[in-house]
């Protein structure tokens, strides 16, 4: 529980003044001249130098472009270019079937957090708006828990209209679509990740998937909702922001990588729990576990993207293909890597 | 499972906690096995968990509790949870009509995949919002009398009926159990066979259910 507070009391956009030295200046400044005025000099610079902007981001987005960043990486920007009105629209003019829904999540929603804790005040008013609006926007999938957090993250860096457009890009794509399908009928992208992350544990750390399978430790009771928030949901947010800057440029993988790299940081102590114990110590990392400036190189080390594709057509033969055919196959991983 | 030997119960009992979002669940749980109630709580993504031990009838029993997400998009999920399961807390807010209607589908739910002989409790939650009650404890009692459902109204907030509640279901299935154990012991010393000790597997799939049952 304490955990979790203190993910909600976090303050996003504040970064501690010991770290605006002259080192963090020239980092934005690299940046902004990377991004160019409005996002302007972006593509031009993703298409010639992939790498350079790929290393860039794994080494965290500056916060106070970060917003900006995440429309460009996403594609989110040209979605609210190419559609003025819509979200005006599609929030005052359209009735969504899930509003009730919604609305009972609201405040159950980053509860602690200054920003969503007045009730109908701006935070919890742009949240339902989103969520409204992408819930009529996108009607066969429609609100679904979990939403909540990723408008929430959103909000936290951007203006409603610019969140919806991004919440858009993720679930049905702009540029790639890391979370195509995740909150499908059924959850089937969330079962087959699911299936993939628990062989990945079993082959990257063979004595601790051993040991899972004694205690009868299966990854749905510790990771659904890594895959369903992209650890929103319960991780402090200076880790999450990180993750989610590698998210939107690579894709799903990294939560893949980050959850292996914290079974390894925690390995050993993992290894002489038994089983509610373990259940508790997977919900509650310590601190050290989920330093992002430790866990993220960490995370990369761990080659996954071959292994990956691989998994998934092992699922997908072993539950026959048919019942997953409206699944488009998720981006693991953007070209650039 | 049956080398462990260092159980500090004699019993352990693996019970579901279901219904709709929004009625309480996660904070029926937090009372039970802490005694804390929080206004702000986020809602339940995927399956939370948490055991309690107590007595029942002079033995030392052990409530594992799967705390389950209540949207029906979940269900996906949270059904595998089901397995093994002797028991389910079915909870509605008795301040919000659906949520007592729909305990017909998630009874369905149950039927569709949990052991067919699981003990149900059927719990009308926020009783401390009387002011605000839409299903009367009439109606609620009828049902849970036709469904062969136990039935209590219980508010986590002001902790009236939580414990009540589980140390009903409980001995419920405690007493299935014990019977269960008895025939199956009379059973054996009928046909003539010896009975192994202490290891007589009560029933199917409940005590001795340690961990062996949330395999999705």
């Amino acid at each position: 529980m304490e955990e979790k507070k203190r993910t909600d009391e976090f303050e996003a956009g504040t970064a501690p003044p010991s770290r605006l030295n002259n080192r963090e200046e020239r980092r934005v400044q690299k940046w902004r001249k990377m991004i160019g005025t409005g996002g302007s000099d972006w593509k031009y610079y993703v298409r010639r130098k992939p790498n350079v902007v790929k290393r860039r981001i794994r080494k965290g987005i500056p916060d106070c472009l970060r917003g900006l960043v995440w429309q460009l990486i996403s594609g989110s920007r040209d979605l609210l270019l190419m559609n003025p009105g819509v979200y005006e629209q599609l929030v005052i003019y359209e009735t969504s079937a899930s509003e009730l829904d919604i609305i009972r999540d609201i405040s159950r929603t980053f509860p602690s957090h200054v920003f969503f804790q007045q009730r109908h005040g701006p935070g919890q008013r742009s949240l339902y708006n989103v969520l409204k609006a992408y819930s009529v926007y996108d009607r066969d999938v429609g609100y679904v828990q979990g939403m909540g957090f990723l408008a929430g993250l959103l909000l936290l860096y951007m203006s409603e209209e610019d969140a919806f457009w991004l919440l858009v890009a993720l679930l049905k794509g702009a540029v790639h679509a890391p979370m195509e399908g995740l909150y499908q009928a059924g959850l089937p992208l969330v079962q087959q990740y699911l299936f993939q992350f628990e062989q990945l544990v079993k082959e990257h750390l063979p004595k601790l998937g051993r040991h899972f399978d004694e205690e009868m430790i299966n990854p749905s009771m510790y990771a659904s909702q890594w895959f369903i928030t992209v650890f929103s949901y319960s991780f402090p947010f200076p880790l999450a922001l990180r993750i989610w800057d590698v998210f939107l440029y690579e894709g799903v993988k990294i939560v893949f990588q980050i959850g292996l790299a914290l079974l390894s940081s925690c390995h050993d102590n993992l290894m002489k729990l038994s089983f509610e114990k373990l259940i508790h110590a997977l919900r509650n990392f310590p601190d050290e576990a989920m330093n992002p400036d430790s866990l993220l190189p960490n995370a990369f080390s761990i080659k996954l993207s071959k292994r990956l594709i691989e998994l998934e057509k092992q699922y997908n033969d072993r539950n026959g293909v048919s019942s997953h055919k409206q699944v488009k196959q998720p981006r693991l991983s953007r070209k650039a890597s | 499972m049956a080398n462990r030997l260092d159980h500090d119960y004699d019993y352990l009992f693996k019970i579901v906690l279901i219904g709709d979002s929004g009625v309480g669940k996660s904070n029926i749980l937090s009372r039970f096995t802490r005694n804390e109630f929080s206004l702000d709580s986020k809602s339940t993504i995927g399956v939370e968990f948490a055991t309690k031990t107590l007595q029942v009838e002079g033995k030392t029993v052990k409530a594992q509790i799967w705390d389950t997400a209540g949207q029906e998009r979940y269900r996906a999920i949270t059904s595998a949870y089901y397995r093994g399961a002797v028991g389910a807390f079915l909870v509605y807010d008795i301040t919000k009509k659906q949520t007592f209607e729909n305990v017909q589908r998630w009874l369905r739910e149950l039927r569709d995949h949990a052991d067919s002989n699981i003990v149900v409790m059927l719990a009308g939650n926020k009783s401390d919002l009387n002011h605000l009650r839409v299903v009367s404890t009439e109606e609620a009692k009828v049902m849970a009398e036709k469904e062969g459902l136990s039935f209590l109204e219980t508010s986590a907030l002001e902790s009236v009926n939580i414990d009540k509640a589980f140390h009903t279901i409980l001995k419920e299935i405690f007493h299935i159990v014990s019977k269960k154990a008895l025939a199956a012991q009379e059973a054996a010393s009928m046909s003539g066979r010896r009975i192994q000790g202490t290891t007589i597997n009560v029933a199917d799939s409940s005590t001795n259910t340690n961990k062996s049952c949330c395999s999705t």
